[in-house]
């Protein structure tokens, strides 16, 4: 069996919740994507929602955006239900396979989003060259997204999360296609935002990267909760958190 | 004007919608290749016509075409609102716009109005360019004014609206060329029931029924509750030169079509609202 550590109560207390997940449940035709899993995020706390391929990781954040219903349990973002539209007023996403219509350029749909949100129009030009310059992408922004590589792609898929100045962040695999350089920058990026009070949840499997960003994760493996702790509880002894997680999957 | 803030995001999508079609290079070489036909239809509109050589009155004939035109413009209308609303989902899926609106403080019932909005405005405002050209043929050839042609224009958009709706629907449901070929089959089959209907009604279609022993009764009632699009063209078509034909359609057609674009609509939103978004 495999050893299940759950010790979030010691989390979550520190910190109100920004998410929170109550035996939440979903099954698609006969196969169980999440099975029961509870768990919370505190609000500010950079959280790592880990597990092999096929585990259940995308459904949850899947749900948590009201993508799909849950069969049972209830999960809520920033106090409110996650099936109401205005919870997602804190949100800023960053899907898996990001991309961007072809007929538009980079900076066109980031201004999308700006007027999505409601933005007026000085304020969303001001959010979008600031962005332009915090993801790296001057010069580019007005090229069509057919001349994008995935990292560029990526680029302003972060960009647009971050557009309206959201209070939680969801990235899942935010370094898909980014070259080392990329890596780092989203890195620094990431622990800048964490000094403003930003909230992360995030869905990778560079584990290295999860270590020396994030403060907590949880271990999904089948849909199951394997495991939800501080990281520097998590990894003890000289073990990495690639040891941890290859031990609790592994059995 | 202040709008809700409800419905901003709707307008947002709206003009989101038209921007994306307007760029389709599809859409651009249909819009040429319409207006041209308008253009050359011109020709018909000069020169005088005459019947075992008496010469018939100009006005009556201008109608006439009129109305053939307006109906031929509408119907090709109709067709590309179902092949634009089709696709509309799918696209959105394949390049991330579903997700990427969905993932903002935006309902899914605010994206499923914006999207219908913004397809709806853009076919209304093309098939009212078309049916202006003609409008203005008339007007500037023959001296023959007939603002009523754009009135009945946008008495005509409550079809297309109908057939975005429908098509979207269905398009949730079974693949996107069955859900256009599905509503073309219900404007078929209004047709029909219509046609057969009206024939019924005339003492030669009765003596015949009867002869045949044929029910008239059910052609009745599927001519009375299913979708009246041919219904509403008429409706619009009967008010092109009133003045000289003095008829005027039922109004019955538009009532029933709005009655179907609100049960569509309901249908429309309860089943995006099970969706699965990618």
């Amino acid at each position: 069996m495999h050893n299940i550590l759950l010790t979030e109560k010691s989390v979550s207390n520190i910190l109100p919740a920004m998410i929170e997940l109550k035996s939440v449940t979903k099954k698609f035709g006969s196969l169980v994507a999440v099975d029961n899993v509870s768990f919370s995020v505190g609000t500010g706390e950079y959280f790592a929602l880990l597990g092999p391929n096929g585990a259940g990781k995308t459904t949850v954040v899947r749900m948590l955006l009201d993508f799909t219903r849950p069969t049972s349990g209830s999960l809520s973002v920033d106090g409110l239900p996650a099936e109401r539209a205005r919870c997602r007023a804190a949100v800023g996403y960053l899907p898996e396979n990001h991309r961007i219509p072809t007929n538009l350029s980079g900076w066109q749909y980031l201004q999308r989003c700006a007027k999505l949100i409601g933005l007026k129009h000085d304020e969303a030009e001001d959010q979008c060259m600031r962005i332009v310059e915090l993801i790296g992408m001057q010069g580019r922004e007005h090229s069509k997204s057919g001349t994008y590589s995935k990292g560029m792609m990526q680029r302003f898929g972060l960009g647009v999360a971050l557009i309206g100045r959201p209070k939680l962040l969801i990235l899942d695999e935010p370094a898909s296609g980014l070259d080392p350089i990329g890596i780092r920058e989203t890195r620094q990026l990431l622990e800048s935002l964490k000094n403003q009070g930003m909230t992360l949840i995030l869905n990778s499997h560079l584990l290295s990267e999860v270590e020396k960003i994030c403060d907590s994760a949880a271990i999904i493996n089948h849909g199951k909760l394997m495991v939800r702790d501080k990281i520097s509880s998590l990894v003890k002894d000289g073990d990495s958190l690639e040891d941890v997680f290859v031990r609790l999957v592994k059995g | 004007m202040k709008v809700p803030k409800v419905f901003t995001p709707v307008i947002r999508i709206a003009q989101f919608t038209i921007a994306d079609e307007i760029r389709q290079r599809s859409f651009i070489v249909m819009f040429v290749i319409c207006s041209l036909f308008i253009f050359m239809v011109r020709g018909c509109y000069q020169g005088d016509y005459r019947l075992d050589g008496q010469e018939i009155e100009a006005a009556k004939i201008i109608i006439m075409l009129s109305r053939i035109t307006f109906h031929v413009i509408a119907g090709g209308m109709m067709f590309l609102a179902g092949l634009l609303a089709m696709r509309i989902f799918r696209r959105d899926r394949d390049d991330g716009t579903q997700s990427f609106i969905l993932s903002k403080p935006i309902s899914r019932r605010q994206y499923v109005s914006g999207k219908v909005l913004g397809l709806w405005t853009l076919l209304t405002v093309f098939m009212f360019v078309l049916h202006g050209i003609v409008f203005l043929i008339t007007s500037v050839r023959l001296n023959i004014v007939m603002p009523e042609y754009l009135w009945s224009s946008a008495w005509c958009s409550i079809n297309l609206f109908f057939i975005i709706v429908a098509v979207l629907t269905l398009s949730l449901m079974m693949p996107d060329v069955a859900a256009l070929l599905c509503v073309v089959g219900i404007g078929i089959i209004g047709v029909v029931s219509n046609a057969f209907s009206a024939v019924s009604r005339t003492p030669i279609g009765q003596a015949i029924l009867q002869h045949s022993q044929s029910d008239v009764s059910m052609w009745q009632v599927i001519d009375y509750a299913w979708p009246q699009i041919a219904g509403v063209q008429r409706f619009a078509v009967s008010f092109i030169g009133a003045n000289e034909f003095g008829v005027h359609a039922s109004v019955y057609p538009v009532i029933n079509i709005l009655a179907y674009c609100i049960l569509s609509g309901v249908l429309l939103f309860r089943r995006f609202g099970k969706e699965e978004i990618i």
